[in-house]
């Protein structure tokens, strides 16, 4: 048996090796209505699909970008209004190539995060129960519940920060309208840019509509007190149906993040 | 160690340019240097398809005759699948060679581009993408 280390020169690109996906992009469509004419965020009965994790950035305006880092780290202020410290610890997570993530650790993906994740996202809405669950295919596997039944939010001792936070909806024609606060301060709730900060005064405004049936339209209003010198809204993204199920996965599986080949933690 | 600083060598004599972008649940540049490309070939050791990453595990000989065991990280079993590959693609006791970036932690692990089995390459899912 051959046993050989070699150390080469990679001179030519390596190109993506020529499979077959499994799926082509479903054919365009109308938005899809249940009988009573709200719109469904989600297959068709007895269909499947999910809604798979795009490029999606939230920024005030358009930057260049180089994956999930500014392009250009001097754009820092087309992003969003930081307050001083916001944009030091912002540019920081930036510089240090995102070493901190929490979401490398397998923390929830939440606020605009959650529509970008890998591996995507399903929404369930139940009016029968008055609420909508929208599943993390991605991260912990995880879910977020957001009550449509009128009911406000916990406010004072009552509110328990949360990765999610708590979640109430509304529907305003065909844009499902969802307000939340009492989150935490534990995660990152970017992934592109990577890093955007924000405090437990975080009072998010998320707009969601689907203008075709292979289209879902993503629109938060950052409302932190905490973090930003004004209320600012990132500029709206699309996040691409894939007409498959989404699959099963628990980033605590085996995740070895930080650790070194023997399991010992990477200095 | 002799691998990384070879290794790095490389580095002068070409420029990698990693397949398809998949994204994943962490920075590629956060854990590994696309400008240090290595070539491995060995016996694998080891298989663990699973979540986040899938790994695999091989025995490389370096030219003194000391072997070590690499690990190699590839994206996620079901990007890999999108690439043609199944949970038994890999087999303990196969003899593969993997174009890989090196850790920047030194350890003996590298994020896997490409897998050549039986003179097949196959795609390795890598949370490579340009820029991060």
């Amino acid at each position: 048996m051959r046993f050989l280390l070699t150390i080469v020169a990679l001179a030519g690109s390596l190109a993506a090796p020529a499979v077959a996906q499994p799926t082509a992009k479903p054919p365009a469509a109308p938005t899809p209505h249940w009988p009573d004419g709200r719109v469904n965020l989600g297959p068709l009965p007895g269909g499947k699909g999910h809604w798979n994790s795009g490029p999606g950035l939230l920024s005030e305006t358009p930057i260049k970008m180089n994956g999930a880092f500014l392009a250009d780290p001097s754009d820092v202020d087309k992003v969003a209004p930081f307050q001083p410290w916001a944009k030091a610890l912002f540019l920081y997570r930036q510089q240090t190539q995102a070493k901190d993530d929490p979401h490398s650790r397998c923390q929830g993906p939440a606020g605009p995060r959650q529509f970008t994740t890998p591996y995507g996202l399903e929404i369930v809405d139940q009016p029968e129960l008055k609420r909508i669950l929208i599943l993390s295919a991605g991260a912990g596997h995880s879910w977020r519940t957001i009550y449509t039944d009128g009911r406000s939010h916990p406010t004072g001792e009552d509110v328990n920060p949360t990765y999610y936070g708590h979640s109430v909806g509304h529907w305003e024609n065909e844009t499902l309208v969802i307000d939340s606060v009492g989150f935490n301060e534990r995660f990152w709730m970017s992934g592109r840019p990577v890093g955007m900060v924000h405090t437990d005064q975080l009072h998010l405004i998320e707009r969601i509509s689907r203008p075709d049936f292979n289209t879902l339209r993503y629109e938060a209003t950052i409302d932190d007190p905490g973090a930003y010198t004004r209320p600012w809204k990132g500029q709206a993204f699309n996040i691409p149906w894939s007409p498959v199920e989404s699959e099963e996965f628990f980033c605590t599986d085996n995740n070895r993040y930080g650790l070194q080949h023997d399991g010992s933690i990477a200095k | 160690m002799r691998f990384r600083a070879i290794g790095s060598m490389s580095v002068a004599l070409g420029m990698l340019l990693a397949s398809t972008p998949v994204s994943t649940h962490h920075s590629f540049s956060a854990e590994y240097d696309i400008t240090k490309p290595i070539k491995l070939q060995g016996l694998v050791t080891k298989v663990e398809w699973m979540n986040p990453h899938t790994y695999f595990y091989i025995n490389v000989k370096d030219e003194n005759g000391k072997v070590t065991n690499w690990a190699l990280e590839m994206g996620a079993p079901g990007a890999l699948q999108k690439q043609g590959w199944t949970r038994n693609t890999l087999q303990i006791g196969d003899d593969v060679t993997v174009e890989a970036s090196l850790a920047k932690d030194g350890s003996d692990k590298a994020n896997a581009s490409a897998v050549y089995k039986g003179g097949k390459k196959l795609g390795a899912a890598s949370s490579y993408s340009a820029g991060n």
